[in-house]
Formats: structure tokens, sequence, C-alpha cells
């Protein structure tokens, strides 16, 4: 066909190209369409989070209230927060908060995946039960946690004492600085546990069966068989799954928010939380600002560190 | 395709564009298509049947005025987020039901309402000056006092006759002694120290009873570190440990409504909700519940109750239909019936309609009214002002009271809520 196309242009007979295809032309260029295939995407992020992440720098370096353009402030916003001990109370109530949340999803996640890899009868439905936490919406989800832990009407507490684990009246759940941060980090690890569980199952499923069997050949103890086999293989998948994990634990809203607001006395504010009380409540967007763009730098540390951890398996 | 030729379907074509590039050059619906639309964002009323007589009478406006009212309502701790978007949108409804300092937070985006407050205010012989005083700003009146809502004590008087008493606590010093022996006898009295809108209400009542101040009447002066305010905190502390339990640092605002209708509260500080809900579930309890004014401390008695607006959007295209609504919600008879819809809960802010019979008429409510008397806006004694909308949404002085019961010397929590206070004042937002 080629050939032939080329004759005819030879021959003078071909006419000169029409707009359309030129337009075709131009189209199909390599580097045009591949340009032209990202451009919605490339749209979206621009109106979905380049803009807004500019907004937020923009108004943090402002004193910018809700419907009334600030002035340029510089750091001053910054300034303030950083020297006030409510945002210092955050900071450390996040990374408490972060710590002990992802390390207990890391540990039952593995755990809970290696369960449900195993063939046990009705292994789908289980599957898809785990899910179910994931799958509902968490404001809903955590009112019923917040009944669970209601002072009056606790079911944690009336079983517990029931069972003699507890001594009436029980812990006061929403209402004491550290029984409260326990029960955030509680519903947050049901919430999540399900993304870890899956995602590891999912690479636990990859990890060729030969390599347990050379290594039970060669005498390894499940112990050894788990330690020596399955969790090198899983490496690269854990290292995605935590460092997904710990971008929503760190932003956390919707558990705080529903379960004690940030209280008592501060004690489980997160980043979210706070931006949202200082920001919208109370209207002084240029402070919220800057406390939500707090957790940036610490989250692009966490990201590049885990990255290259990555690279350099 | 068949019958329309090139010529017809440019001709409708034509027209058709001309028509729509009109309809959006002037940013107007067709004749054909006019009919005028309010658009009311409210919250949800904690007396549902005031929100359904607030729809009915909406109707009947909307047929009277030949226009369309649409009442949106949602939960009154979503309302500054989504009032937040409106105001930095430019855009939403036509009006709002504002609470607290938001016709100070959001002044140049209000529309002045003076003329209106004016007139319903000759009409029904003035306004409470507390109710006047949280929407008329320095620019004008931005907003229109709707309704106040009184704090009172709220009792089980079974429980207290089982202790002994026959009548309620006239002072918080009484109610800290009445409350000990309830306490022991197994229903402790309940305030809330917590992340809620009801720990605020209590706190300034107290404060202000006991002569404590948050802000000097200058409105740029922290006045909270003082003898009186440790006055206070040895108050609370005491009440806490001796009177109260410790559920109190966890309630949200229904928390100590559920503490009084379980039947183990003995006294709340709280409105006449929990005895309009008991009526309405038929719970037996009603019947033991009853309510006696906000007590008295050393510097007489104080109440700070929360008091609701109405503002209209200097954005909204209709704001004299908003106003002929305002003004329609408060004709005597719509009025008088949505108080009555409330069960008693919405006051007037206004004197000559406070005289409904629903207050006389049930002596659980007789003496209701008489709290406008001794109410102010918070933050009195300076104007109220976006600084103090902020103490309370940073729950400042609830959090400097959790400190103490949890131990902190009463001077480093009064250091700190100063700090806080200092802040607030310091971020304050100037109107141009």
């Amino acid at each position: 066909m080629a050939v032939g196309q080329r004759a005819i242009e030879a021959a003078g007979l071909r006419h000169a190209p029409g707009r359309l295809e030129r337009l075709r032309q131009w189209w199909e260029q390599e580097d045009v369409f591949g340009y032209g295939l990202i451009l919605p995407a490339l749209v979206l992020l621009t109106c979905l989070v380049a803009y807004p992440f500019g907004m937020a720098i923009y108004f943090s370096l402002s004193d910018y209230w809700v419907g009334s353009p600030g002035q340029f402030v510089g750091l001053a916003n910054y300034r303030e927060v950083l020297g006030n001990d409510v945002f210092r109370q955050t900071v450390q109530n996040s990374f408490v908060f972060t710590g002990i949340a992802l390390t207990l999803k890391t540990v039952l996640g593995v755990w809970l995946a290696v369960l449900l890899a195993r063939d046990i009868r009705f292994r789908r439905v289980l599957r898809g039960a785990v899910l179910l936490p994931w799958v509902i919406p968490t404001a809903l989800s955590t009112l019923g946690w917040w009944w669970m832990f209601d002072s009056l009407y606790s079911v944690v507490n009336w079983t517990a004492i029931r069972l003699g684990i507890m001594s009436a009246p029980g812990p006061n759940w929403l209402g004491q600085s550290s029984y409260a941060m326990a029960a955030v980090i509680v519903v947050n690890i049901w919430r999540g546990l399900p993304f870890f569980a899956i995602t590891v199952l999912a690479g636990l499923m990859s990890i060729p069966r030969e390599f347990y069997e050379a290594a039970e050949v060669d005498g390894a103890t499940s112990r050894q068989r788990f330690w020596h086999v399955t969790l090198p293989l899983l490496k690269p998948v854990l290292a995605v799954v935590i460092l997904f994990s710990t971008i929503f634990t760190f932003s956390d809203f919707n558990i705080v928010q529903v379960l004690t607001r940030g209280g008592p006395v501060n004690s489980t504010h997160l980043f979210a939380t706070l931006a949202y009380q200082i920001g919208l409540q109370g209207g002084n967007l240029g402070q919220g600002a800057a406390i939500s763009l707090f957790l940036f730098p610490m989250l692009a540390m966490v990201v590049f560190l885990q990255l290259r951890y990555i690279r350099k398996d | 395709m068949n019958g329309t030729t090139r010529r017809q379907f440019l001709k409708v074509s034509a027209t058709t564009s001309t028509g729509l590039a009109t309809w959006l050059a002037l940013d107007r619906a067709p004749a054909f298509a006019q009919k005028r639309e309010l658009t009311f964002l409210s919250w949800n009323h904690f007396v549902p049947a005031s929100d359904d007589e607030l729809r009915r009478q909406a109707e009947v406006f909307s047929k009277q005025a030949n226009c369309t009212v649409r009442v949106d309502t949602m939960a009154h701790l979503q309302m500054p987020a989504k009032v937040a978007a409106e105001a930095q949108s430019q855009s939403g409804h036509d009006m709002y039901r504002s609470a607290g300092a938001d016709p100070f937070l959001y002044e140049h985006l209000h529309a002045n309402l003076d003329d209106l407050v004016d007139k319903l205010g000759k009409q029904f012989g003035g306004w409470y000056p507390f109710a006047a005083e949280m929407n008329q700003t320095k620019s004008g009146w931005k907003g229109v006092p709707w309704f106040w809502v009184s704090f009172p004590g709220t009792y089980n008087q079974a429980h207290f006759k089982k202790a002994g008493f026959e009548n309620p606590p006239k002072t918080w010093a009484e109610l800290l002694s009445m409350g000990k022996a309830l306490k022991k006898q197994g229903n402790p009295v309940g305030i809330p120290i917590s992340h809620c809108s009801d720990a605020h209400s209590t706190y300034w009542s107290v404060a202000w009873s006991f002569g404590a101040k948050v802000l000097e009447a200058d409105g740029k002066t922290p006045a909270i570190n003082s003898d009186k305010t440790a006055h206070v905190l040895d108050w609370y502390k005491e009440l806490y440990a001796e009177a109260m339990e410790p559920e109190v640092l966890s309630w949200d605002d229904a928390g100590n409504n559920r503490f009084l209708l379980s039947g183990k509260g003995s006294w709340i500080h709280n409105p006449v909700s929990p005895y309009n809900a008991a009526l309405k579930e038929k719970m037996p309890i009603a019947d033991d519940i009853n309510h006696h004014n906000s007590p008295a401390g050393p510097a007489g008695a104080h109440s700070a109750p929360p008091i609701l607006g109405m503002a209209v959007w200097k954005f909204s295209k209709n704001v004299e239909l908003a106003k002929e609504f305002i003004q329609f919600l408060f004709k005597k008879e719509n009025y008088d019936a949505w108080i009555v819809a409330s069960n008693a809960f919405n006051h007037p802010p206004l004197r000559h309609l406070a005289d409904h019979p629903i207050w006389a008429r049930n002596p659980k409510f007789a003496m209701l009214p008489k709290e406008a008397e001794f109410g102010h806006p918070r933050g009195w004694p300076a104007k109220p002002s976006d600084a103090v909308q902020r103490i309370d949404d940073n729950y400042v002085m609830a959090d400097m009271v959790a400190k103490v019961v949890n131990g902190m010397p009463p001077k480093r929590a009064m250091e700190w809520a100063q700090d806080q206070v200092a802040r607030a004042i310091k971020g304050q937002l100037k109107v141009g």
C-alpha cells in the first residue's frame, strides 16, 4: 500500500491533503497523540489537586478570612500556629495516633491476610465480609462506635462488666485523654484493616508455591517459612500499603470529628480537625490552611523515603 | 429526517440559539418559566415540629407572593462549614439561620436590614437588648433576631424530694451542696465540660454570676486571668469531684439530655428539650422533670442563651423577597403558631410576642420568659465579635475547666486560657 501511495505521489497524481487530513496527520504524531491522551487527566489534576493546593499556599500566606480577601502576611500564620500549644499538642497527637494505628494495622493486616489465604470454608464470603468496614461510609460506621463508647450506654463497658473484666462503671472512653486516644485509634484500625489485609492477601497470592515447597523440603518450620519466604517477598507490597496508609491516617478527619471533636482538652485533635475548627468554624482560613499545610512536608518526606526504599529493593 | 429541509433546520437552530443567548445574557429564566424562588438554609430544629410549622408557613407565603420558598435544613454542627462555603463562593441560599457572631463574621456579606428591624421593633414593643446586640453591627443590622433559647435549670423533682430538697437550687453554691447529697443518692448533677456548645452556655452563665469576665468591655483586653475566674474554677472542681461523674467530660450537646432522661441524672443546665422529648415519647419521667430559673451567684443571675437570627446574603438576587418572607414569619399569628409548635422552646426576641399564653398555661414553663431579663450575648461586657465567636469555637473555657478538674492548678489553666483569648483577639477579622 505504502509503495503504491509513493508511486502515486511520484507520479504527481495525488491531490494536496485537505484540512481534515492535515489535522489527522498532526494528531497522529506520537508526541501530540500521547499528550492528547493524558490531557484529560492533567486537567482534572490541575483543577482538583494543583489549584486547591496553590490556593491553600496562598491562603496560608495571607490573613484571608472566609468571604473576605486578606493581605499578604508572609509566614505570620505559621509563626502564630507554631506558637500555639494546641497546635503543638496536635502534632504530638498526630504522631501518636499514626504511629500506633499504623503499627497495629500492619501487624494485624498481615496476620489477617495469612489467615484469609488459607484453605478454609466460606473463604470467599469471609474475604468479602472483611471488606465491610472499608466499604461503609466512615461517618456512619463511626456513629455506631460513638454509641458503643457512650458514657451512659456503652455496650463495650456493659459487656466487659457483665463478663467481670471491668469494674463498674468502666472507663469513660471519650472523656479521658488516654482512653479517648485509644478509642479513635481502635476505630481507625477497624476501618483501615481491610485495606491492609486485602492488599497483602493479593501480594501473598502472587508468591509462587514452589518457594514454600522448596523451603518445606529444606525442613523449614512454618514460622521460618513466614520470616524467610513470605515477608521478604511481601516487602514491596507492604511498603506501598504502608505508604498509602500513612497518608490516610495522618490526614484522618471523620473518626475524630464524630467521636470527640478533638476533645477532651484537645487530646485527640489531628491536623485536619484542628484546621477545620480554626479555618472553617472560626473563619480564619489563613491559619486553617497553614495548619493543614504542615502535613505536606511531613508526608512528602514519608513518600520520598518510602519510594526510595521501594526502588532500592 | 423526512420533511426537514436544510432551510427549516437552520431557522429552528438560529431561533433556539438566539433565545438561549438572550437567556444567558440576561441571566434570567425565560418569561414562561419565571417564578421567583427564595431559598432558606436553616438547622434541624431540636423540636422537629417547629420545622414542620416553618415549612407550612413557607408554603402559605409561596402562594401569597407567587413564588417558591425552599427551606433546607441541616444538622446544627454542620452549619458553620456550610455557611462559610456559601460566604466564600458567594453563592448558595438567599438567606440562612445565623448563630453566634455570624452577623459580625460576615458583616460585609450580609444585606442591611435596618428598615425591617426598625419596623418590627416598633410593631412589637421593642427588641430585647441581648438579642438585638447579636445582630447590630457598626455598619447596621446584619440580621433579624429570630428567637432565643432559654437556658434554665432542668431537674428531676422526684430525685430532689428523695434527697430532702423541696426546692431547686437558687444559687450555684446551693447547687454544689445539693449536688453532693444527690450524687451520694446515686443521682449526680451534670454540666458538660467538653467540646460542645452547651459547655459554653453554662460557663458564661456561671462566670458572670461569680463576677468573672473573659474580655474587658473594650473587647480587646483579655480578662480571664483573675481571682474571680479562680473562684469559678474552684467551684467547677468541687462540683466535678463531689456532685458529678467523669462522663461530663465526653458529652456532646445531647449528652446531658440523655443523662436526665435515663433517670440517673438529677439536674442539668439546659433548654426545655428533654422535657419536650419526654412528653413526645410519652415517657413517665416527664412528670418528674421541671424547670427553674438559671441559678445566681455573688454577682447576681446571668444567662447566655443561644440567640439565633435570620440573615440575608448580599449576593442574593432576592433580598426584598427575603425581607417580605421574614416579615411574614413575624406576623403575630404565624409567630404564635411557631411558638406552639416548638412547645415553648422558641422564645421571641420581641417583647410583645413574649406574652404568648403557652408560658403562663404550663407551670413548668411559667418562669422561662424571665430568663430574658438577665440574658447577655457571649463576650459581655464586651460587644459580640468574631473574636468572641472564635473563643467559643476553640472551646477555650471548656478546656480550661477540663484542665483544672483533671488536676492542673487553676493559675496555670487561667494563664493558658488567657493566652488563647489573646490569640483570638490578635487574629481578629478586620472589617474595612
